[in-house]
């Protein structure tokens, strides 16, 4: 019954993988307005514009959590009391889309436009930024809305771990341990009084305004300084942000979700920054764990075991600091075994990381970035991100550099440096009279059992 | 190369390179310089539609989407986790998904390594059986599961598109089931049924490859007579069942028990079926009425009347069945939700849209294929997608045109034929509360 072909050819010895190198930013300044940032990408016919404000959650003042988020979605509500619409109309005419968002660092704004119509996309996210309505019924809808998003949000397994994880990770009270975008109880007060003090303290001068595509034939810095020359910010500065570090465990928390038919598992520790000379080597660690379907975690979990669909290792990017995760959805039956193997996974990485996983896993990395940084969108957001995080326009390219130069040894050894398995935080979002037991048999640490 | 003929395009079409095997397997191959990489994708015209669903006895859905799973397990030359390993380890993105009608395989390599891409997509498609084992379909079915249990189980209206199917289709219709298929068929399913499934659907014949990237056409298509052009034919696909379904006449409404965080309400509507100019007039008229947060539907129900904070439409075409368009908007009341679907419904039969809306939405299709075709993955997807369905690769760039050609009056006449009142199906969740 086996099937066989008689003359198929023997399997191709690829040659060297073309060199690519991570566009090139070119730094600029608009007087009495961002920075600037330009990245000519050529046949990218849909550009990108990201506006990075140095106004993210972490900046709220006390008791407003949730309104640098509530200002980016009322920002897109225009320029004119009841004016989403309209305004979303307008860009639609152009092909083109406007998002708001904000992190813990940043209120970040994000213009995608076909080059050809890239002057008056401009024009109209001038408007929006220099006389954004932020109107108080807007904002009393849109209020409605972020709490519902809240519901949707705390709903879904994943979302809600990520929440717990930060709560656990970080001091209690400090702001990266409390939602980004706030929870129920404050948004609920939050004003439109509230988003226009907010707004009027982000100061653009701080910012930078990064644009990328097919610039050829654009005087794109010129369109810049149309769009954003002049805009100052009008209030008092916002507070310092808060910088609290995570701290160590050992935690098993249990999210109780009766009836779960799943168990979203996190685990989690605070690394450095990506300031940090070990990041790449983390990086690389983090794909060895569970980059792809051949990494450690998925080999044992989802190729051997069939636990899961599939888990991932990775670092989430703050400013001050960032977070190592390694997360998946295991059936309820067999959780106990499955934080029991990924817990032997993790601690086994300080056994090496062989060579062969080293080179793979920053091939892996380094060699689909031209894949990854395709478009204009892409390659924008890197630099939006490097921006956010005071890094520079030359990080993504020193990082896909470093990635290259990392070896087994150093890996191995920023992995034990910075990842303690004794001090592992462990979220497990589940149905805790199935899963409790089980857990408490591990003897991995105390559980502590959560509503869901 | 950016065409400035008339009203301006984003999108230029790019010259294209074709070729069938003798066994075949159809080849598109498009140059596109800007990234030294390749795009290799592969459609076999195979998908849940030509499943077995308990019409002659036998039920076995999921199976096209489970095949799909052990198509990474090994085949005759290459190892169980090898196509993976090999893949990662240069860089590659790469998978595969099952939707209806067709299934797909892709990756997207340093162009250095298009002949090592192309070697294993022949070898699964020559000698997939070869390496099939009770214990990888195992591991696969219970992974599977898995995919079921958090994709849609444990999630919150995570079933929604699965149940609206059910309603809309009679049973055992072949798109009454979605690709993920039942817990009970997947337990069901045998190695002899997956190495039929192979041996009816994954013959060359049924099959189109496309890359596209930094290449040239004739050294592709050399490439793939070299790989491909030793597999034998296989037999001709049966043909399949047919996906016609009378129209709807009345609300068919399900109202859902299960705990979501919030009072929901879906609906889904027939449209016509993809290739024809009814299609394009139609899926215009859902970009109006709820397309992003500029639409009718979101300008009403979530902006002015604030019966929702969330609304939501979208299409998905199908070619030998009705393409299907959605609804999802969150709020207190379903109830209310429906009577405004209603009463906007009726409004948009009536009086069609106006020269703004059409234009806006002509620029966002516009826009959409733009964003479908720029990069390498993307085009060879959609050039795939065309040569299966419809023969013609070609047709991928004109999709802004058929969007464009429509007029005011042919996307009123859509919306009166396919999006009048009161003829849909639809979910309730938690109105109770």
């Amino acid at each position: 019954m086996t099937t066989l072909i008689p003359d198929f050819p023997a399997r191709p010895v690829p040659g060297p993988i073309p060199p690519w190198p991570f566009p090139t930013g070119v730094s600029g300044r608009i007087p009495d307005g961002p920075a600037t940032l330009r990245c000519d990408l050529p046949g990218r016919r849909l550009a990108a514009v990201r506006l990075v404000l140095d106004a993210g959650a972490g900046r709220e003042p006390a008791g407003q959590d949730g309104v640098a988020t509530l200002t980016a979605h009322a920002l897109l509500e225009g320029t004119e009391p009841g004016g989403g619409t309209a305004l979303t109309s307008a860009f639609e005419r152009l092909g083109a889309s406007l998002y708001a968002t904000a992190d813990l660092t940043s209120l970040r704004i994000a213009l995608d436009a076909p080059t050809s119509r890239l002057g008056d996309a401009l024009r109209l996210l001038s408007e929006v930024v220099r006389r954004p309505a932020l109107d108080d019924a807007d904002v009393q809808r849109l209020v409605r809305e972020r709490l519902e998003e809240i519901a949707q949000e705390d709903a879904d397994p994943g979302t809600r771990a990520m929440r717990e994880l930060r709560a656990r990770l970080f001091p209690a009270g400090s702001r990266p341990a409390r939602p980004t975008g706030g929870s129920p109880e404050t948004v609920k007060k939050l004003t439109g009084e509230q988003v226009r003090a907010f707004y009027s303290a982000v100061a653009p001068a701080e910012g930078t305004a990064v644009i990328t595509g097919d610039l050829s034939g654009l005087d794109a810095e010129a369109m810049l300084a149309e769009a954003f020359g002049g805009w100052r910010a009008a209030g008092a500065p916002l507070a310092a942000p808060d910088t609290a570090e995570p701290t160590p465990g050992p935690r098993l928390v249990i999210v109780d979700r009766p009836g779960s038919v799943q168990t979203y598992l996190s685990f989690g520790h605070g690394v450095p920054p990506r300031s940090h000379p070990d990041w790449p080597l983390l990086s690389v660690a983090c794909h060895v764990l569970g980059g792809g379907l051949a990494s450690r975690l998925n080999a044992l979990l989802r190729e051997e075991k069939g636990y899961t669909y599939g888990m991932r290792a990775g670092l989430l990017r703050m400013r001050h600091c960032g977070v190592f995760v390694a997360q998946g959805s295991v059936h309820t039956e067999v959780t106990a075994d499955a934080v029991n193997d990924a817990l032997s996974v993790l601690r086994g990485m300080l056994d090496g990381v062989t060579e062969e996983e080293c080179r793979a896993s920053v091939s892996a990395l380094a060699d689909r970035a031209p894949a990854d940084y395709e478009t204009a969108r892409s390659v924008a957001a890197e630099f939006a991100d490097a921006a956010s995080a005071g890094l520079g326009p030359d990080y993504p390219r020193r990082y896909l550099e470093e990635l290259r130069a990392a070896t087994a040894e150093e890996v191995t050894r920023a992995y034990a440096e910075h990842v303690s398995q004794d001090a592992l935080t462990v979220i497990a979002v589940g149905d805790a009279a199935q899963i409790r037991g089980p857990l408490e048999e591990l003897g991995h640490t105390e559980i502590t059992v959560v509503e869901g | 190369m950016r065409a400035s003929t008339g009203r301006e395009r984003f999108v230029a079409e790019q010259p294209l390179h074709e070729h069938t095997l003798g066994n075949g397997l159809r080849v598109v191959v498009c140059e596109d310089h800007v990234v030294p990489l390749a795009a290799v994708n592969i459609w076999y015209a195979v998908g849940s539609r030509h499943e077995q669903t308990g019409v002659d006895g036998k039920s076995r859905t999921g199976l096209a989407h489970l095949f799909e799973h052990l198509m990474f397990q090994g085949s005759a030359n290459v190892a169980e986790g090898e196509h993976a390993a090999l893949m990662e380890s240069a860089g590659a993105t790469f998978n595969a998904s099952t939707s209806f009608e067709r299934t797909n395989y892709y990756e997207t390599v340093p162009v250095s390594h298009l002949p090592l891409a192309l070697w294993l997509e022949a070898d699964r498609m020559g000698t997939l059986p070869a390496a099939l084992t009770q214990a990888n379909l195992d591991n696969q079915r219970d992974v599977v599961k898995n995919e079921r249990r958090q994709r849609y189980d444990n999630q919150p209206y995570g079933t929604a598109f699965e149940r609206l199917c059910r309603l809309t289709f009679p049973p055992g219709h072949p798109y009454a089931h979605t690709p993920i298929g039942s817990m009970e068929d997947l337990d069901a399913t045998t190695i002899e049924d997956c190495v039929e499934f192979f041996r009816t659907w994954y013959a060359p014949g049924n099959a189109v490859l496309s890359v596209v990237g930094d290449v040239d056409p004739e050294a592709v298509i050399e490439m793939a007579e070299r790989y491909f052009g030793c597999i034998p034919p296989g037999p001709p696909a049966p043909p399949a069942r047919p996906g016609d379904l009378e129209p709807l006449t009345e609300v068919r409404l399900e109202e859902v028990d299960e705990e979501v965080p919030s009072p929901a309400y879906f609906a889904m509507l027939p449209l016509p079926s993809d290739g024809g100019p009814e299609i394009e007039a139609a899926e215009l008229a859902v970009e109006i009425l709820g397309g992003g947060t500029g639409s009718r539907l979101y300008d009403r129900m979530v902006r002015r009347d604030q019966i929702a904070t969330e609304v939501w439409t979208g299409v998905t075409r199908m070619v030998d069945g009705p393409s299907l368009a959605l609804v999802e908007a969150v709020g207190p009341d379903p109830a209310r939700i429906a009577e405004v679907l209603d009463e906007e419904l009726a409004a948009f039969a009536e009086h069609g849209p106006t020269e703004d809306e059409t234009a806006r939405a002509t620029a966002q299709a516009e826009r959409g294929l733009l964003e479908r075709t720029e990069t390498v993955t993307g085009l060879a997807n959609a050039l795939s997608g065309n040569a299966t369905q419809f023969g013609d690769p070609a047709r991928t760039f004109t999709a802004a045109e058929r969007a464009a050609a429509v007029t005011a009056e042919e996307i009123r006449d859509a919306a009166r034929r396919w999006l009048a009142p009161g003829a849909r199906t639809a979910l309730s969740y938690g109105g109770a509360r």
